[in-house]
């Protein structure tokens, strides 16, 4: 007899589908059961962690998982405004994330999506810059908002083989010679405000709607330069590479990832307009069912010889100082110091920070306004 | 009462209205988890969706739920969300155009100068790139339409151009050829399905009657493979209408359809507007679906059993 001989009656298929149904139910409740236990003082498991795609190395991850029975389960992060918009919908689902300077303050906490703690209780922060742990903006009556972890101005980088005249402003990104020719970032408010920048405006995150109608006039400029959005750091990089790009925005250190990867000697600065930057850190989710785990995984993730192996990755300044005195014994001061490594109560100053402000909703909205169909 | 025959079928006399209410919901119940599906994974969702579009968002990015229709009002408003809209309408049409030219063709051939057997290996070969992610096959556009991508160095290697050219990538044309990629095999298996079961002795008849090739074509095939091309034209159509993946890698920042700006919104938190805009969409997709429903005749596809 085959299969297609067999007599299939309602009553077999209700006992077959009621056995399917049954059994997933009760995985789901074991599941929900052992979540719900995982969630006190459990030190070993998975956690949910929404980040940048420089804020691991999945070599760390794997040797900490190895050594401490931690696990990370990592999901991307393109933009502040993502993250914080995705963290309000799922909460207790991720248990940290990665947030820019005042977004810390100014959204996560500010919604008690967050637990601040006592950053001193750490061991590895005695290994941090003391600046670090006292920014007094992620400083509440709880404890520290965020653990440090990096930080850069935002810079514009070019091809001089490519780019006469060595610009030093925002507004060589709006030259007609460059149509077509631009690599920013995917992240809207922080396009409206470079362009807030090329304006003049000191505050690009708190723009009245008299700026914003200006800022409109430098977006349309800007729009027939640009080539694509990229989706990470990486995809302007490789813009550079491949010749696409003559011009790209990015952080600290695109000069040595391009030459890396094959492409040509570019140049890079901070715009004489000023610039906007980041200093990021982990911030625990108040909700976080696996949250227990974050301070340990922080212990190992964060110590020096790993953040030292991060840098020399991805080329930016961070805030562990005695990765700084690794990276000095192993012969890369001149890059770390190249990057600023140890600048930063100098630089940091003189960026205006990422972050939420008064005019961020109506930014995202000029922005579809601007590159939606002309 | 006796069968009454409908496109050559018999079809049974309606008996459910003499039956009572129980045999009525008995009759019913085996719709009832399907039902339930949609319910709970289509309409209440769209529901949940309905109700975000009309409420705001404040400064704080944070949701408002004071009741209006701004959304939609803006929506109108703004000059370049329309032109988006319409632009997403004029890519999708050209691109469900090329896509039923072109399998049309191929499934014409397959169904008629094939053997089932080999036309199977076609089918086959066709779905293939259906194994490998989306993703991964748009990024396989963006090395062969880019400007050192594999479409240059041959045009160059021919002589065609003398400097790599940036006409194929990052703008609308990159768009319309990768979508015509991706959603050619699906218009494909329509049709074929559609051709593969038309009496092709009707067009020799037509022929010796008198009629054109090409006139047996349009008056004898293609009524009669109606319901395939507009199934074809729906699975092509609508999904263009929601498609931001491919826009967003080789379209270019000029490239942008309406669910990239939708994308935009969701992703930065202004969850109303995105709704209101995806709501739009729908409404759109309902409209059109009405309108292709009346020409869709479902007695044209039982009666080719």
């Amino acid at each position: 007899m085959t299969v297609l001989d067999q007599t299939h009656s309602r009553r077999r298929f209700l006992q077959l589908t009621g056995a399917v149904g049954a059994t997933a139910a009760l995985g789901g409740v074991l599941q929900a059961c052992n979540v719900i236990g995982g969630g006190g003082a459990a030190t070993t498991g998975t956690f949910n962690w929404m980040t940048w795609s420089d804020h691991y190395i999945q070599s760390q991850l794997d040797k900490i998982a190895k050594d401490t029975n931690i696990n990370t389960a990592i999901s991307e992060l393109a933009g502040n405004a993502e993250g914080y918009a995705k963290l309000k919908e799922v909460k207790g689902q991720l248990d940290k994330i990665s947030g820019d300077a005042m977004w810390v303050p100014n959204a996560y906490a500010k919604d008690g999506l967050i637990e601040p703690f006592d950053i001193n209780e750490l061991k590895v922060s005695s290994q941090l810059y003391s600046f670090a742990r006292e920014f007094p903006y992620w400083q509440s009556s709880e404890g520290y908002m965020a653990y440090p972890f990096g930080w850069s101005p935002i810079m514009i980088y070019y091809d001089p083989a490519k780019v006469t005249g060595d610009p030093n402003d925002w507004q060589v990104l709006l030259d007609p010679k460059y149509k077509g020719r631009v690599v920013v970032e995917n992240q809207p408010e922080e396009i409206v405000a470079y362009m807030a920048r090329a304006a003049g405006f000191d505050k690009p995150y708190d723009l009245t709607d008299d700026q914003l109608t200006t800022v409109k006039g430098y977006l349309e400029k800007l729009k027939p330069n640009v080539l694509k959005f990229a989706q990470q750091a990486t995809d302007s990089v490789a813009a550079m590479i491949s010749g696409e790009a003559w011009l790209i925005t990015g952080n600290l250190g695109n000069e040595d990832r391009v030459k890396d990867g094959g492409g040509p000697e570019i140049k890079g600065y901070v715009p004489k307009e000023g610039t906007v930057g980041w200093h990021d850190g982990e911030m625990i989710v108040k909700e976080g069912v696996n949250k227990a785990l974050i301070k340990p995984f922080l212990e190992q993730s964060q110590q020096a010889e790993l953040i030292a192996e991060n840098f020399l990755a991805n080329g930016r300044p961070l805030f562990n100082e005695k990765a700084y005195q690794i990276l000095t014994d192993q012969g890369k001061k001149d890059q770390a110091d190249r990057y600023l490594y140890a600048k930063a109560p100098d630089v940091l100053p003189t960026m205006v920070l990422k972050g939420p402000g008064t005019s961020t909703d109506k930014s995202i909205q000029l922005f579809n306004e601007v590159f939606g169909t002309s | 009462m006796t069968a009454e025959v409908v496109g050559g079928v018999d079809v049974a006399p309606p008996t459910v209205a003499s039956r009572g209410r129980t045999a009525r919901l008995r009759e019913l119940a085996p719709f009832l988890p399907a039902g339930l599906l949609l319910g709970v994974l289509f309409f209440v969702p769209l529901a949940v969706m309905f109700i975000f579009s009309l409420w705001t968002t404040n400064a704080n990015l944070d949701i408002v739920p004071t009741w209006n229709l701004d959304n939609y009002a803006q929506f109108f408003q703004t000059g370049a969300y329309v032109r988006t809209l319409a632009k997403t309408v004029a890519m999708g049409a050209a691109v469900t155009t090329i896509c039923l030219l072109f399998s049309l063709a191929v499934a014409y051939f397959l169904a008629r100068y094939i053997s089932r057997r080999w036309a199977r290996v076609a089918l086959l070969v066709i779905i293939v790139p259906f194994w490998s992610s989306y993703l991964l096959r748009v990024y396989s556009w963006q090395a062969i339409l880019g400007e050192k991508g594999a479409l240059n160095q041959v045009l160059l290697s021919l002589g065609l151009i003398s400097e790599p050219s940036r006409l194929f990538v990052y703008n609308d044309i990159g768009t319309f050829i990768v979508l015509t990629y991706v959603y050619l095999p699906f218009a494909i298996l329509v049709l074929y399905a559609s051709l593969e079961r038309f009496d092709y002795t009707q067009l020799t008849a037509a022929q010796d009657l008198g009629a054109s090739p090409s006139r047996a074509f349009r008056y004898i095939l293609l009524p009669q493979i109606r319901p395939g091309l507009i199934t074809a034209a729906i699975f092509v159509f609508i999904p263009i209408l929601g498609e931001f993946l491919t826009p967003s890698m080789v379209g270019g920042a000029s490239g942008l359809l309406i669910a990239n700006l939708i994308q935009t919104f969701f992703k930065n938190a202004l969850v109303p507007q995105g709704a209101a805009l995806g709501l739009l969409i729908v409404a759109f997709v309902t409209v059109l679906l009405i309108i292709f429903r009346k020409y869709l005749r479902v007695e044209d596809v039982y009666a080719r059993g």
